[in-house]
């Protein structure tokens, strides 16, 4: 397996994060102020503090939920599941993986190519990437449940829940793709 | 605190009580992570949720709901998914933003597909990430792969929206 991004290397990252959000919400609150007034702004400040208020109770307790289940599943555990099986129960492996591996974009790819490198089946990868996109529960836990609320979220959830096995299906009967 | 907090909350010492009769150092580690990941998060938060809350002023209701509305239909599926695939950034930006379309009028269904299109689609992370890593070779296998699972996501979240009691999902 590929070393991970260096700490220096995700802390840039994260840099990068809060400067994106600090324009894109300096921007927005510019905007509100010139178009609403500071009335417009007044009432938008009080409407993310009541987000605050509701997000942050459930955010504790989503963040330690998803600090047990990553240290009850290894990253190695996650790619032994990959490389074990095929066919149909290897798709649904592979969703599952995919769903339990957090992190972000730096985190999924170098395991998928390390899997690429290691023989693993395309329709495995594709199931993997797109199980991690759609469903990453540390997404779920940390983030829609709080902000959107559990009814929304299980709607998504399992609306989208049998879309990676497909689209592992499709994978396998296209043209040929290596690392 | 709501059922949901509640709930969630249950289950966190369930898994901590799991985890405890398997591997002690490993709840240890699930608590590091969790004050590791807050302290990365909270500043997001704290800058995302104004976002949430100017955006939710500003997005006119007629607009959201005339593009996003529940009656749109494949419309707004299709706008869902446009509007999605080019939102940059992570969740701490896509949620808030979905957040405030929803108040604004948008139907969830449409939001499901919304999400998607920014999960699959990603324009900016397959610039910015796996085209670099992965090479544009396997970018388009997934992209023919999963293009249309933005809007079939969608379409089945109307599909469960139409068995359930209406009003179980709302704002």
């Amino acid at each position: 397996m590929p070393p991970g991004p260096t700490a220096p290397g995700r802390k840039a990252a994260g840099r990068t994060s809060i400067l994106v959000v600090a324009s894109l919400s300096a921007a927005s609150g510019l905007a509100c102020w010139a178009i609403k007034g500071s009335d417009g702004v007044a009432q938008a400040l009080a409407v993310a503090w009541g987000l605050f208020l509701t997000i942050l109770p459930v955010l504790g307790a989503a963040l330690l939920l998803a600090g047990f289940v990553q240290a009850g599943v290894a990253k190695e555990t996650i790619a032994r599941w990959l490389g074990a099986e095929s066919g149909l129960s290897g798709l649904a492996i592979a969703t599952l993986a995919g769903a339990a591996t957090p992190g972000g974009p730096m985190a999924a790819f170098p395991l998928v190519l390390a899997l690429a490198a290691g023989g693993a089946d395309r329709g495995a990868l594709i199931a993997y990437v797109t199980a991690w996109s759609l469903n990453g529960f540390q997404r779920i836990l940390v983030w829609e449940v709080p902000i959107l609320g559990p009814e929304f979220a299980a709607l998504r959830f399992v609306a989208s829940l049998p879309l990676p096995l497909v689209a592992g299906l499709l994978a396998r009967r296209l043209p040929g793709w290596t690392a | 605190m709501t059922a949901t907090g509640i709930a969630i909350w249950l289950l966190a010492a369930a898994a901590a009580a799991a985890l405890w009769r398997r591997d002690r150092a490993a709840v240890a580690a699930g608590g590091r992570f969790a004050i590791d990941t807050l302290k990365a998060v909270l500043p997001l938060m704290l800058l995302a949720l104004p976002m949430a809350g100017f955006l939710s002023v500003l997005v006119p209701e007629r607009f959201a709901a005339l593009l996003l509305g529940p009656e749109t239909g494949l419309r707004g599926h299709l706008v869902a998914t446009v509007v999605g695939a080019f939102i940059p950034g992570g969740p701490f930006v896509s949620f808030p933003i979905v957040l405030a379309l929803w108040s604004s009028g948008a139907g969830p269904a449409q939001m499901v597909t919304l999400i998607s299109a920014w999960s699959v689609l990603a324009v900016n992370r397959v610039i910015v990430w796996e085209a670099p890593l992965m090479g544009w070779r396997f970018v388009m296998l997934r992209l023919a792969t999963g293009f249309w699972l933005p809007l079939a996501s969608g379409l089945a979240a109307e599909a469960i929206l139409a068995l359930l009691p209406p009003g179980t999902v709302g704002r």
